[in-house]
């Protein structure tokens, strides 16, 4: 038996407002909108969602995996990768020191917080 | 009017009003969630297959929450309210007890009944009865998303093609006498109005007829003339197949009423 005659949507799946929106998957429907309804269900059910794109799978233009060797690199070009930069180190330590200031300014919630949790 | 903020708040005839509200609310859900299950496996592809599941759980999950605030009014628990009732106790509406019939008509029927259960959350999210208004305001989300899927299904199908319109104009003629039984008035459900729990029946049918009379005809379908509602479920008058239905739901139950699950 041949596959449905609706076409292939792509779906992307956004957690938060302003993270990026993930590929997750495809559904067969006949409109974008019936696609979005069918997302919400395939891909929304068992997970946190605000929003979703769906893309016809035919709108997509792809790369050839027989050029999969044009993502080799033919000489050493380690300075393109970003390891040398301790970026995501000082961004923790600062993080960290945000935290203690934000506790030390509102102890009173913190308080409230503590009871809460022991009532 | 008097409000009433807990299950102790509540006597006389607004207690007796809430409890009957409750039980036909729960028991369209029950049923109308336990014919969608239905579908499981069997929907036309897989895509709707599983939103229609999805929704037959949503509505599932709601009768439970429905008979929970019954339960918390004196009644007995969930689990007993469903699996050893009387089929006689029961006050859903025909249209939930009907088989499911083919595509047509369950998305027919889901578009019916969804666009009535939102009206009716609607005016539930001001009851005098604030458990219920409390609860119903958490429901929000998901029947809105049912709205969207039934009137997707019915405004697609109307009018895609000659054999699709003639699939929905069925199934609307066979079931359109069995949805305005949703709106059946007696005596408990004045009592409800009179009381702010729920509004009145012949309201409700007022405004669904407003919006679902034009959903109906944007998808190029006609509204039955003449039809007359088949009223009864209300005070346990139940079709035929609604026995049938009520023994398949507890046929598992019924191998060992006191096991543990």
């Amino acid at each position: 038996m041949g596959d449905t005659q609706w076409r292939v949507y792509e779906v992307f799946h956004q957690q938060s407002r302003g993270e990026p929106h993930v590929h997750v998957g495809g559904v067969h429907a006949p409109d974008a909108q019936v696609a979005l309804l069918m997302a919400k269900e395939q891909y929304g059910r068992r997970q946190a969602c605000v929003n979703f794109w769906v893309v016809p799978a035919d709108a997509v233009t792809a790369t050839d995996y027989s050029d999969v060797d044009i993502f080799e690199h033919g000489t050493d070009k380690s300075y393109r990768e970003a390891y040398g930069y301790e970026t995501s180190k000082r961004m923790r330590e600062e993080d960290a020191t945000r935290r203690v200031k934000a506790q030390t300014t509102k102890r009173p919630r913190s308080q409230r917080e503590k009871q809460e949790s022991e009532s | 009017m008097k409000r009433f903020p807990d299950a102790t708040s509540i006597d006389g005839e607004a207690r007796e009003a809430t409890i009957g509200l409750l039980y036909r609310l729960a028991d369209d859900d029950m049923t109308l969630g336990h014919r969608h299950t239905e579908w499981t496996g069997l929907a036309p592809i897989l895509e709707a297959d599983i939103a229609f599941s999805s929704i037959a759980q949503d509505q599932i999950g709601q009768a439970r929450a429905f008979y929970t605030l019954l339960h918390e009014l004196g009644e007995p628990d969930p689990d007993a309210l469903v699996f050893a009732r009387k089929p006689e106790d029961f006050r859903c509406c025909a249209l939930c007890t009907l088989e499911k019939g083919n595509w047509a008509f369950s998305t027919m029927r889901q578009f019916l009944y969804d666009m009535a259960k939102q009206l009716r959350l609607q005016h539930l999210a001001e009851s005098n009865y604030e458990p219920l208004a409390k609860l119903v305001r958490k429901l929000r989300g998901e029947q809105k998303y049912h709205v969207m899927h039934g009137h997707m299904w019915i405004s697609r199908l109307g009018d895609a093609t000659s054999e699709s319109h003639a699939y929905m104009q069925e199934a609307l003629d066979a079931q359109y006498g069995y949805a305005l039984g949703m709106f059946e008035s007696n005596e408990l459900t004045a009592k409800a109005a009179k009381h702010g729990i729920s509004p009145a029946e012949e309201q409700l049918c007022d405004e669904w007829k407003g919006q679902v009379h034009e959903a109906l005809e944007l998808a190029g379908l006609n509204i039955p003339q003449n039809a007359t509602a088949k009223s009864g479920g209300r005070i346990g008058s139940h079709e035929p197949v609604f026995t049938t239905l009520l023994a398949d739901m507890r046929s598992v139950y019924e191998l060992d009423p006191a096991a543990t699950w």
